[in-house]
C-alpha cells in the first residue's frame, strides 16, 4: 500500500509544486464561477445547483485531459520512468497510483467550488437540497474518473504531452459526437449502444439528483477498462 | 549477487546483446566497458529488470530479474540500487522529498524512512541541498541525488551507469571516492567511458564490444594483454621486390603470434607500430625489438610499453570486435 499512496501522493504534490496544477485550478474556479453566477444566481428561480454541475460537468472535458496528459508522457520524456520502473512496484501500482493521483488533483480542483452551495444557501429562502448537491458533486467525480482513466491510457502511449492532451480531447469528443449528433448516421443496430456512450446524459442525470445503480456502473466498468488497457500499455513497454 | 546467463536482446533487426554470460561476487566492484553503442546500457537495463532479455536468465541475489509464473522480479529489485544514465530526477521535488518518496517505494517503515533519508543525505554529503528544489541544483549535486536515490534502501547490489559523466573534475574526484565507499560492502557494477576510474576502483573489468563479451579478468591481466610496445622507425622506401624485412624480422624474434599494427603517423618519413608479442613469448619484448632494429640499422624515435595498456587493449579488442575477428579473452 506504501509504494501505491507514495506515487499518489507524488503525483498529487508534484502537479501543485508546478504551474500547470495551479493554472488549470485557477481556470477552472473561474469558468465554474461564471457559470454559477450567471445559471444560478436568477432572483425567483429555485434554488439549485442543477444548471452549474452540468456545464462543470462539460468543463472536464478539456480539464481532465489536460491533468492527465503528464502522467506518463512526462515520465517517458524526463526518463524518470526508468528508476520507478526498476523500483519494486508493478506496472498495475504504477498506474493506480498515478490515477488516483490525478483523481485527487481534481478532488482540490473542486474544492474551491464548494463555496458555491454555501453563497446559494445564504441567498436563497428555502433550504437547498443538500441530497442532490451531493449527487452532483459525485457526478462530477465519476466524469472526471472516466476522463482521466482514457487520459492515463493515452499517456502510456506517448512521451509527448502535448500530443497526449489533444488525442484525449479528439478521444472524448469523438466519444460525445457518436453518442449525440454524430449517432443519426450511424446503422440503427449500433443506435442502443451508441446511447450508452453518453456521458453528458449521465452526468446530467447526477446533476439533477437522480442517483441510478446504472450510470455508476457505467463509469467505474468504462474507467477499470481504460485502466486495465494502461496497465496492459505499460506492461508491454516495461516487457520491451 | 549478478548472474547472467546466455543473455541477448534484439531491437528490431539489431542486435543489442548478444548470448552474455557472467556472474558477479558480492563484495568487489566490476567495470563495464565498451564503446557507445556495444550494449552496455541495454546490458544493465536488462540486469535492472528495465528491459526482457528475448533469450537467456538473469539472477539478482538469487531471485529472477524477469517475471515468471513462479517468481516475483520484486524480489530482486529490492536487492538492487540502481543509478541510470544522466541521474533522471524529478526537478520539482527536494532531495530530502524525493529520497522520502523512493524510501517509500522500496516500502520502508516511516521511522526506518527518516533515518535512512538522513544517513544518505549525510553520506552524499546533501545536507546542506536537501530543501532545495533538484531543478536548481547543479549537475554534481543532482548526480548525489541520483546515487543517495540508489542507496536509501541499502541495496546490497549497486549498478551505476556513467555516474561521473559531466562533471566536473572535482565533482568526478568526489563521486569516484564517494563510490569507492559504497563500494566496500556491495556488490556494484560500474558502467563507464572512463577507463581510468576502472583501472583505479574495480577489482574486476568487463569489456563488451558489438554486444558480446570480449575480456573479462582484473584490470591488469586484462591490460597486460595489451599492444605492449609503441614503436616508431624510418619509413623503409616502399618496393614490391623488395618489402620491409623488419616485420618478418620483429614476429621472429617474438614469435609467431605477434602482432603488428600500424599506429598513425606523427612525423613524416617515420613509421608508427604498436607492437603485440606472441603470448608465449618469454622475455623482454622491448630489448628484443631494439636489438633487432640494431641489425637492421633502423634509426629509432621512439620505443616504449604502451602508455595506458587497459586502454590500448580495450582499443584492440573493439577494432576486432568490429571486424569479427575472435577476441582471446
Amino acid at each position: 500500500m506504501t509504494p501505491l499512496l507514495a506515487i499518489a501522493g507524488r503525483e498529487l504534490g508534484s502537479m501543485f509544486r508546478t504551474p500547470v496544477g495551479w493554472v488549470v485550478t485557477a481556470l477552472y474556479a473561474l469558468l465554474t464561477a461564471v457559470l454559477f453566477t450567471l445559471q444560478t444566481i436568477d432572483p425567483g428561480a429555485p434554488a439549485t445547483l442543477r444548471y452549474f454541475f452540468t456545464p462543470a460537468a462539460w468543463l472536464l472535458m478539456i480539464v481532465a485531459p489536460a491533468l492527465s496528459m503528464r502522467l506518463f508522457s512526462e515520465e517517458y520524456k524526463a526518463g524518470t520512468i526508468e528508476p520507478l520502473a526498476t523500483a519494486p512496484v508493478g506496472p498495475m501500482t504504477i498506474v493506480l497510483g498515478k490515477y488516483l493521483g490525478a483523481l485527487a488533483s481534481v478532488v482540490a480542483m473542486l474544492v474551491p467550488t464548494l463555496a458555491y452551495p454555501v453563497v446559494l444557501a445564504f441567498l436563497a429562502d428555502a433550504p437547498l437540497d443538500a441530497g442532490a448537491i451531493a449527487s452532483g458533486y459525485l457526478g462530477l467525480l465519476m466524469v472526471a474518473m472516466l476522463y482521466l482513466a482514457v487520459g492515463a491510457l493515452v499517456s502510456t502511449t506517448t512521451d509527448s504531452q502535448v500530443l497526449a492532451f489533444l488525442a484525449t480531447l479528439i478521444a472524448l469528443v469523438l466519444v460525445m459526437l457518436a453518442a449525440g449528433p454524430a449517432s443519426r448516421f450511424a446503422p440503427l443496430l449500433l443506435l442502443p449502444l451508441l446511447a450508452e456512450l453518453n456521458i453528458q446524459g449521465r452526468a446530467a442525470a447526477f446533476a439533477a439528483g437522480v442517483l441510478e445503480t446504472r450510470h455508476a456502473v457505467f463509469f467505474l466498468a468504462f474507467s477499470g477498462a481504460m485502466l486495465a488497457c494502461a496497465y496492459a500499455s505499460l506492461a508491454v513497454r516495461e516487457g520491451r | 549477487m549478478i548472474v547472467v546467463k546466455h543473455a541477448s536482446k534484439s531491437f528490431g533487426a539489431t542486435r543489442a546483446v548478444n548470448d552474455l554470460s557472467f556472474a558477479l561476487q558480492p563484495g568487489h566492484m566490476t567495470g563495464l566497458l565498451g564503446p557507445n553503442g556495444a550494449g552496455k546500457t541495454t546490458t544493465i537495463r536488462m540486469i535492472a529488470g528495465y528491459l526482457t532479455p528475448d533469450a537467456g536468465s538473469i539472477t539478482l541475489a538469487g531471485h529472477p530479474v524477469q517475471a515468471t509464473r513462479n517468481a516475483d522480479p520484486n524480489a530482486a529489485k529490492r536487492n538492487l540500487g540502481y543509478l541510470p544514465e544522466s541521474a533522471p530526477l524529478y526537478p520539482e521535488l527536494k532531495p530530502a522529498q524525493y529520497l522520502d518518496y523512493r524510501a517509500k517505494l522500496f516500502g520502508l517503515p516511516r521511522k526506518e524512512r527518516r533515518a535512512a533519508v538522513a544517513r544518505v543525505l549525510d553520506r552524499c554529503r546533501l545536507t546542506d541541498m536537501a530543501h532545495k528544489r533538484i531543478g536548481v541544483l547543479s549537475k554534481g549535486y543532482r548526480q548525489r541525488v541520483g546515487l543517495a536515490a540508489a542507496i536509501v534502501h541499502d541495496p546490497p547490489v549497486l549498478i551505476l551507469d556513467e555516474p561521473t559523466n559531466g562533471l566536473d573534475p572535482a565533482q568526478m574526484r568526489s563521486t569516484r571516492a564517494l563510490i569507492a565507499e559504497l563500494a566496500e560492502q556491495r556488490t556494484v557494477l560500474l558502467c563507464t567511458h572512463v577507463i581510468p576510474e576502472v583501472e583505479r576502483a574495480c577489482a574486476r573489468v568487463l569489456v563488451i564490444a558489438a554486444g558480446r563479451l570480449v575480456a573479462d579478468g582484473p584490470p591488469d591481466e586484462v591490460g597486460r594483454r595489451a599492444p605492449a610496445i609503441h614503436l616508431e622507425t624510418t619509413a623503409p622506401p616502399q618496393s614490391e621486390t623488395h618489402p620491409d624485412p623488419l616485420p618478418g624480422a620483429i614476429t621472429h624474434a617474438l614469435g609467431p603470434q605477434t602482432a603488428l599494427a600500424p599506429l598513425p603517423a606523427e612525423h613524416q618519413g617515420w613509421v608508427r607500430l604498436a607492437v603485440t608479442p606472441d603470448p608465449a613469448f618469454k622475455g623482454d619484448p622491448q630489448a628484443s625489438i631494439a636489438r633487432v632494429l640494431a641489425e637492421h640499422a633502423r634509426p629509432v624515435r621512439h620505443l616504449a610499453p604502451a602508455a595506458a595498456p587497459l586502454e590500448e587493449r580495450i582499443v584492440d579488442l573493439i577494432d576486432r570486435a568490429a571486424t569479427g575477428e575472435e577476441a582471446q579473452a
